[in-house]
């Protein structure tokens, strides 16, 4: 266990440098890209030159790059997100946007690996028969749609019918709803873009682990443990599956990441208050805290992530535990 | 997934849409037949009220618009320095006038009127007795003085305004005479002062603590995470709610100083939501799934929803041209930077400030087929830089259409000659140039295709380049290196002065010959100088029978000497459901500037 704790460390503090490295060229990217975040004032006739002038001192960009650069930084360190370009904080922005976007990745999540990992399995037990073949068709069309477009369709759906809200979180009158009342308009707001999600990464998953299943299925002491007279059940089961699950555990991590900035894409056609819209105005703006902010949470998610998948293999598979 | 994929697609493709028909001309008319009638101030038990003349309606109901993109930034409104910020803050604070929606005079608002001095420089403003903030206390002189004296000229938050007002580096003062009587006096006389007033009011009470902890205090101060219920606020609707990203809710504030001929307290609506939509096509989609009330209908849409609404629940409205010009943009600079190189090439200079090849420009551009093409004949040709919309529009400029013949003859004036369907000047320099735009804007990417091959009828080489928005503005602003533009440019339809920083020779966007800071005045054209005299004494006039010959004469200018090529101005269309009854559309104030005065008949 000493020996696992040695390597957490060392991995956290490798992550430093690699921290720094992606804040430094996102900062730069983004400063020395031709936005001026500027430019609607300087062409608004009722604003006057001394109004630039101050509103450029104001965001720091009368200063070269690099002091711009090394003033972020500092504020970083010690845990200041900074302002926004309207003068809003940066964190209090996230936050606002955080759980809604947690929601709904948490759930498609949880409800692609409930649903993603047994089919996998089902499907590379009976490989080859019309269960699988059927179920490789489906998940290739679901690999294969654009989660935009999906979305956009779902989208015409619900307006045509009317069964669905276009967009959104919460109806208009949502704060004078009761409890359930509350829960179940969240819910309906949420089937829409779930699904979306969903149906695009259940796909993936389930393809994944069916090879991974069948892989295992095919070596050496699965064939030794049928011969054993062991129940298909057990084989499959105990013996398989603790191996299959292995690079799945890695997938997870990858989750992890994605949990944040994956679903930013379909949160924008759906109008759904999460991170997506947020930061793609950020961008457009050329808002840097809040564009930094955001790439640096996800890249923190995705280091993180990856620190928790090999944490958990060292858990689950001895072989690695013993080479750490 | 493939069968639902497919019985998604089904459902969702439209039933082609009927061709448009050409009855695409509204009954303007007919809509304004039921003409507004403003409200009139009244006084009951000593309070100063101001009584809706139009038909009492029901209480109750709500009534959902939009705001596109990200929502509000703050519900301060002397801080809110974005287009959605200033809307939706202006709700909430009231100023002493506000407009009229068709004349555009100032019309009596927490003032119940204001008297203007016989040599034009003193405003005396009598407010209204007896009316409340949201939180029931009173709103007095002492507000008005605080909000003008501490506030704007105190320079917090978005100083635009107080910018705009310095006369010889002067601000007007403001005196408070009695609780109820406020004076301002300008050093000059300043016409367009009186629009000023239209400026929010704030409550001293509530501020005061704000304002007095400087500015950066100040800038946070009514942020978005301001409880609602302690906002305190003088509008017809007070903010009930704001969820980030999704919706500004409204609900009416009891203490509104209006009442409809009935004597009951207005608005007749409970709630008032804004909806927070990141894009046009989803404002489309939740118009047609009866999420929203109330819709501006981008050309392109209008013919469908034309036929559509015989047999639909909304009714169409036609506000009439926007304050937005379309403009095409000669660079006429022909000095040189500090490095000793001129900013534009002084063959080109040649060209640009020959007053025939300019017109000869005028004449080729077919603004008929760029309306019906670009904004499917909603729309109307420009030839003024005033807005169709302005009540300053000079009405006696004649309209004309493309003119290739006499174009030609005009370039063949100067001296310019075809040969093998190319036109050279008379030095014998083939006519080339590069026409900007900003890349991205659809609208203007295609104008510029449509005057490329307009100007490529009489010989010359356009070289259209459509590049990224902040680049074409650090060009027309700092770097001048460009030969034609096309841009676009929000006016206010009641006051050109607030355009003066294009026209004065020496304003910060008078793009077609910037001059640096440093150059001041130098190489002045005769009529830009007259341009600065007619806006300068524009101004000084106080009028607006007085101020209307030297904003004519300015139109006739740029008419007749063409920097500026004015293109078109898009129309506005909207759509609204039909249970919503007093609706005045006002091509000033858009179709829901009575917002009070409207309520629900189903």
């Amino acid at each position: 266990m000493n020996d696992t704790f040695k390597y957490i460390i060392k991995r956290i503090l490798q992550t430093i440098p690699l921290l720094i490295m992606i804040s430094i060229i996102s900062f730069f990217i983004i400063r020395l890209s031709p936005v001026d975040p500027l430019a609607e004032l300087k062409l608004n006739p009722s604003v006057s030159p001394a109004t630039v002038e101050r509103e450029s001192k104001r965001l720091g960009l009368d200063k070269p790059i690099i002091v711009q650069y090394g003033k972020w930084a500092f504020s970083f360190v010690k845990g200041d997100l900074g302002v926004t370009s309207t003068g809003e904080k940066v964190s209090k922005k996230l936050a606002e946007r955080i759980p809604n976007t947690l929601l709904l990745t948490t759930l498609v999540i949880l409800l692609t690996w409930l649903v993603g990992v047994p089919l996998g399995i089902i499907a590379a037990v009976k490989w080859k028969t019309p269960f699988d073949r059927i179920l490789t068709v489906l998940t290739s069309i679901g690999m294969a749609i654009p989660s935009f477009f999906f979305a956009v369709l779902l989208l015409l759906f619900a307006v045509k019918t009317g069964w669905f809200p276009i967009g959104g979180l919460t109806s208009p009158n949502y704060s004078e709803m009761s409890f359930w009342g509350k829960f179940c308009d969240i819910a309906y707001h949420l089937i829409l873009p779930v699904f979306v999600l969903f149906t695009i990464s259940l796909a993936g998953l389930q393809r994944q682990m069916r090879a991974n299943m069948l892989d295992v299925l095919d070596s050496d002491y699965v064939k030794f443990a049928r011969a054993k007279g062991l129940s298909e059940f057990k084989v499959v089961y105990k013996h398989a599956l603790r191996n299959a699950v292995n690079p799945m555990i890695t997938l997870l991590g990858f989750e992890f990441a994605s949990l944040l900035s994956g679903a930013a894409l379909t949160e924008y056609v759906f109008q759904y208050p999460g991170l997506g819209r947020l930061i793609l105005e950020a961008v457009l703006k050329s808002d840097i805290n809040l564009v930094m902010a955001s790439l640096m949470m996800g890249a923190v998610m995705l280091v993180a992530g990856n620190l928790i998948a090999d944490i958990l293999l060292i858990l689950t598979d001895p072989r690695i535990r013993g080479r750490a | 997934m493939l069968l639902l994929c497919t019985i998604l697609c089904k459902a969702c493709l439209v039933k082609d849409t009927p061709a448009p028909d050409n009855d695409l001309k509204f009954q303007t008319k007919e809509q304004f037949t039921q003409a507004y009638i403003p409200p009139k101030n009244v006084t009951i038990d000593g309070i100063d009220y101001l009584q809706s003349q139009s038909p009492v309606g029901k209480f109750g109901g709500e009534f959902v618009s939009s705001t596109i993109g990200e929502g509000p930034k703050t519900f301060n409104p002397f801080n809110s320095k974005d287009a959605t910020s200033a809307t939706l803050s202006g709700i909430m604070y009231d100023g002493l006038l506000g407009t009229d929606p068709i004349s555009g005079q100032p019309v009596p608002k927490l003032a119940k009127g204001y008297k203007i001095s016989s040599d034009g420089k003193t405003y005396t403003i009598y407010l209204r007795k007896g009316i409340k903030w949201s939180d029931g206390k009173p709103i007095t002189a002492d507000d008005v003085v605080f909000t003008w004296k501490d506030i704007i000229f105190g320079g917090l938050g978005d100083t635009s305004l107080r910018d705009s007002l310095y006369i010889d580096d002067k601000l007007p003062s403001v005196k408070k005479i009695d609780n109820f009587t406020i004076e301002f006096t300008t050093p000059k006389p300043y016409a367009p002062f009186i629009r000023s007033l239209t400026q929010s009011i704030a409550p001293k009470h509530y501020f005061e603590k704000a304002v007095k902890s400087g500015n950066t205090a100040f800038d946070t101060f009514l942020s978005t995470t301001t409880k609602p219920e302690n906002i305190v606020s003088s509008g017809a609707f007070k903010l009930k709610e704001y969820v980030p990203a999704q919706r500004v809710v409204y609900e009416r504030n009891p203490n509104y100083y209006e009442i409809n001929t009935n004597d009951e307290k207005l608005p007749y609506m409970n709630k008032l939501i804004y909806l927070i939509v990141g894009d046009l096509n989803n404002e489309v989609l939740k118009f047609e799934a009866k999420e929203l009330d109330v819709i501006t209908l981008q050309g392109s849409k209008v013919a469908r929803y034309k036929t559509l609404e015989p047999h639909s629940d909304f009714k169409l409205y036609n506000l009439g041209p926007t304050t937005s010009t379309m403009y095409l943009s000669f660079n006429l600079n022909n000095r040189k930077n500090d490095k000793g190189k001129y900013y534009v090439n002084p063959i080109k200079q040649k060209w640009f400030s020959d007053i025939n090849f300019r017109t000869a420009v005028d004449y080729a551009v077919d603004r008929k087929n760029i309306v019906f093409n670009i904004a499917n004949g909603i729309g109307s040709p420009l030839y003024t830089p005033e807005s169709l919309n302005s009540i300053y529009l000079n009405k006696n400029l004649a309209q004309y259409d493309k003119d290739l013949e006499k174009s030609k003859e005009l370039l063949k004036k100067s001296g310019f000659y075809i040969k093998d369907k190319k036109l050279y000047d008379k030095n014998g320099n083939r006519v080339e140039f590069d026409l900007l735009t900003n890349a991205g804007n659809t609208e203007r990417e295609a104008i510029g295709v449509m005057i490329k091959q307009d100007l490529e009828e009489l010989g010359m080489k356009v070289n259209f380049k459509p590049i990224e928005f902040n680049s074409l503005v650090n060009k027309l602003v700092s770097t001048f290196d460009w030969d034609m533009v096309i841009m676009g440019l929000t006016g206010s339809p009641l006051e050109p002065n607030g355009a003066k920083n294009v026209w004065l020779s020496d304003g910060r966007l008078h793009m077609f010959n910037m001059r640096t800071p440093k150059e001041g005045k130098k190489g002045i054209l005769p009529w830009e100088k007259e341009l600065d005299y007619l806006f300068n004494q524009g101004a000084l006039a106080t009028k607006f029978e007085d101020r209307k010959p030297y904003y004519d004469k300015y139109q006739e200018i740029i008419y007749t000497q063409k920097p500026m090529i004015y293109l078109y101005s898009p129309v506005i269309i909207n759509a609204i459901r039909k249970k919503y009854k007093n609706i005045y559309p006002s091509s000033l104030n858009g179709l829901t500037h009575n917002i009070e005065e409207i309520y629900i008949d189903e």
